[in-house]
């Protein structure tokens, strides 16, 4: 057990809920309030886990799901309202970004509040404070209150300064999406460095190319339960499936005039087996069974694919391709084959859509509709597979 | 789980000596003298008088005061005890106001991180406990300036710091006390307010007991019940004390100077309480 950095029994939140007047000390003290019995509502409720030392877990789900109740429960500001958790270590959350920075004070002096707060001794502050600056990229702003720098800037101070805390568990709750770019990119790496020193890590993040990059584990969290935990691209396929549209990321959309409908769609891989999760450089297919409600000689089938963070990545269709126009009657099925998938690990969402040639009607179209992973065997890096093939002298 | 190899050249790792972390009471106190710290630096850098305001506002009040006093009730108002009871009085509302934001006003460091939860009104009255400190250095040369019989400094250096330490148990408690409700209550800031207009004319800061001598000489459990509220004695302390008067001695004087001490523990024990859920209402 000596190895588990998180563990959680049981663990539950209830908050009251009171209505529309909060309540008053005028009522409390003179008794003209009347205490009515307050509305509870459970963020967080039976919820059982072991995170083992050195693992990232990834946390996703709809919002108000008790994500951050999570978190917060794990790093001890919010008290459990029944059940347990315990986490060994020194935890630092990026929680709490810029947290206890005072207007008034200066970086510097907000430097060193901020590492009391988290109990580091002040000459170790010292030690690193250059680091922290440079790593922040304040150098000629330090000395100036905070309550001048931007955003932007705030955030940064906090990040080094949590980041440099060294801390045995690192709670992060979506705070990676701010800062530019060239600072994403530097929080990313430090975020690999820790793992790399076998730290421990919970994200909370909807970003779900980032929990499909740097986790081992994903948790669904749906309506304060732990609902799975398991590989982040199969837990992911699971809640892209079962989630979307509810209040979540996506936005699904469907429209059309339904002349011809998409009836069902069954993707297959390479042995033709139903399922959600391909494999890079392996044949992907998807299989369309339509109606035409009336006959329909125009047709066009189209396809896109967005990653899971909704970038656009692919769009193509049967007109593109230099097909034509397909004339349609009654049940009928349409394949698409994607062969060899290129992508690269990562959770994709495919829209479908069939429309007239001249572009004029759209007959059924489903946008954001079907989820799917990709996982890459291959140990190839970076944005997309490239059949590639050497010719090397053989000596 | 994904091998990538990261070589950042700005930013080489820092050197690998781990980092000492404080043992939680050690971190308490060093989260306690920066909270006090931030506190007065924020208190007095934003003007450029910084300090020397906090010194000339009750300097002021008490000016003024003697001025209308001496108008309204005669020449024989002293400056160095209204100087006294206003200074002292100002150490009371500043901790109560102070206190009353001291969790509300930090909400973003109540909900995301931890610590001990009862450094934040301990701070805030530190804080002005310090400036009190300081006005008291003025309030000797005042009160040296002006005391006429020449009997101050008396016995103060014995019981001085004693009645500043009571003093400073009863602001803590009407802090924390003030701080927890701030979070559950949010009428408590107008409460308050009104609170503390009242309790200032029933409180001896800008006149004497003598001037309630009137309606007490007839009714002298009137005094008596009068002196029970903890800021009466207090600050006729102060004035015992540093010129010399007479203390009124009673049972009232003895319930006002005794209560401060269990309210600080039903204080305690009710911040203890509340501060669980701190994070769920702010």
């Amino acid at each position: 057990m000596a190895d588990i950095a998180i563990s959680a029994r049981d663990l539950g939140k209830c908050y009251r809920v009171r209505g529309h007047a909060p309540p008053t000390l005028f009522g409390a003290l003179t008794g003209l309030g009347r205490r009515r019995p307050a509305d509870r509502f459970w963020a967080l409720r039976k919820v059982s886990f072991d995170i083992p030392r050195g693992r990232t877990v990834g946390v996703i789900g709809p919002n108000g799901s008790g994500k951050s109740s999570l978190l917060g429960l794990v790093a001890g500001t919010i008290s459990p309202t029944e059940g347990a958790v315990r986490a060994e270590g020194r935890i630092s959350s990026l929680l709490e970004l810029g947290a206890g920075f005072h207007p008034d004070l200066t970086g510097r002096e907000n430097v060193y509040l901020n590492a009391a707060i988290l109990g580091i001794a002040r000459e170790d502050v010292r030690r690193r404070f250059d680091h922290i600056v440079e790593f922040a990229g304040l150098r000629e702003f330090i000395d100036q209150p905070v309550k001048h720098y931007s955003s932007g800037m705030y955030v940064r101070l906090g990040f080094a300064v949590a980041v440099e805390m060294d801390p045995d568990i690192l709670l992060v709750d979506e705070v990676l999406a701010v800062g530019d770019i060239a600072f994403q990119v530097k929080c990313l790496d430090r975020i690999r460095d820790f793992q790399r020193r076998g730290k421990t890590l919970l994200f909370v993040t909807h970003a779900l190319q980032t929990v499909e990059e740097f986790c081992d584990e994903a948790f669904l969290v749906h309506r304060g339960a732990l609902v799975e935990r398991g590989r982040p691209d199969e837990v992911i396929l699971r809640y892209l499936r079962s989630y979307m549209g509810e209040g979540g990321m996506i936005f699904t959309q469907e429209f059309g005039t339904r002349d011809v409908e998409i009836r069902g769609v069954r993707m297959l891989d390479a042995d033709g087996r139903e399922t959600g999760i391909f494999e890079t450089g392996r044949p992907m297919v998807v299989e369309i069974s339509y109606t035409a409600r009336r006959p329909v000689r125009d047709a066009v089938f189209g396809f896109s694919i967005k990653t899971g963070n909704g970038m656009y990545v692919f769009g193509s269709n049967t007109q593109i391709l230099g097909l034509p126009a397909a004339r349609l009657e009654g049940d009928g099925r349409a394949r698409l084959s994607l062969d060899p998938l290129t992508l690269m690990q990562g959770s994709f969402i495919l829209s479908l859509a069939i429309h007239s040639s001249d572009h004029a009607t759209q007959y059924h179209r489903r946008e954001d509709w079907y989820p799917f992973a990709v996982r890459n065997p291959t140990g190839t890096l970076g944005l997309f597979h490239l059949n590639s093939r050497w010719e090397v002298p053989d000596v | 789980m994904k091998e990538t190899a990261v070589i950042d050249t700005a930013n080489p790792a820092p050197t690998e000596t781990p980092l000492r972390v404080h043992p939680p009471a050690r971190a308490a106190r060093e989260l306690l003298f920066n909270l006090v710290a931030r506190e007065l630096k924020a208190r007095y850098k934003g003007s450029a008088l910084g300090f020397l305001w906090t010194l000339l506002t009750p300097l002021f009040m008490a000016v003024i005061y003697v001025v209308f006093l001496r108008i309204l009730a005669g020449p024989d108002v002293r400056l160095e005890e209204i100087v006294i009871g206003v200074f002292a009085w100002t150490f009371t509302v500043q901790s109560v106001q102070s206190g009353l934001t001291a969790v509300t006003g930090n909400a973003n460091l109540v909900k995301k991180v931890r610590f001990p939860r009862a450094l934040l009104p301990v701070a805030a009255t530190a804080a002005n406990l310090v400036s009190f400190l300081l006005t008291l250095v003025v309030q000797f040369v005042i009160v040296g300036l002006l005391a006429r019989e020449g009997r101050f400094f008396s016995a103060w250096s014995l019981g001085l710091p004693a009645l500043i330490a009571l003093h400073t148990a009863f602001n803590l408690a009407l802090a924390m006390l003030l701080g927890a409700a701030n979070v559950y209550f949010r009428d408590t800031q107008h409460l308050v307010g009104v609170g503390l207009s009242a309790w200032f004319f029933l409180s001896p800061a800008m006149y004497n007991l003598t001037l309630l001598e009137r309606w007490t000489a007839t009714r002298p459990w009137l005094l008596q019940a009068y002196l029970a509220n903890p800021l009466a004695p207090i600050l006729t302390g102060y004035r015992a004390l540093l010129l010399g008067q007479a203390f009124p001695w009673g049972w009232g004087a003895a319930v006002g100077l005794a209560l401060p001490l269990p309210l600080l523990a039903a204080a305690g024990a009710v911040y203890r309480r509340a501060q669980r859920n701190f994070a769920d209402y702010l």
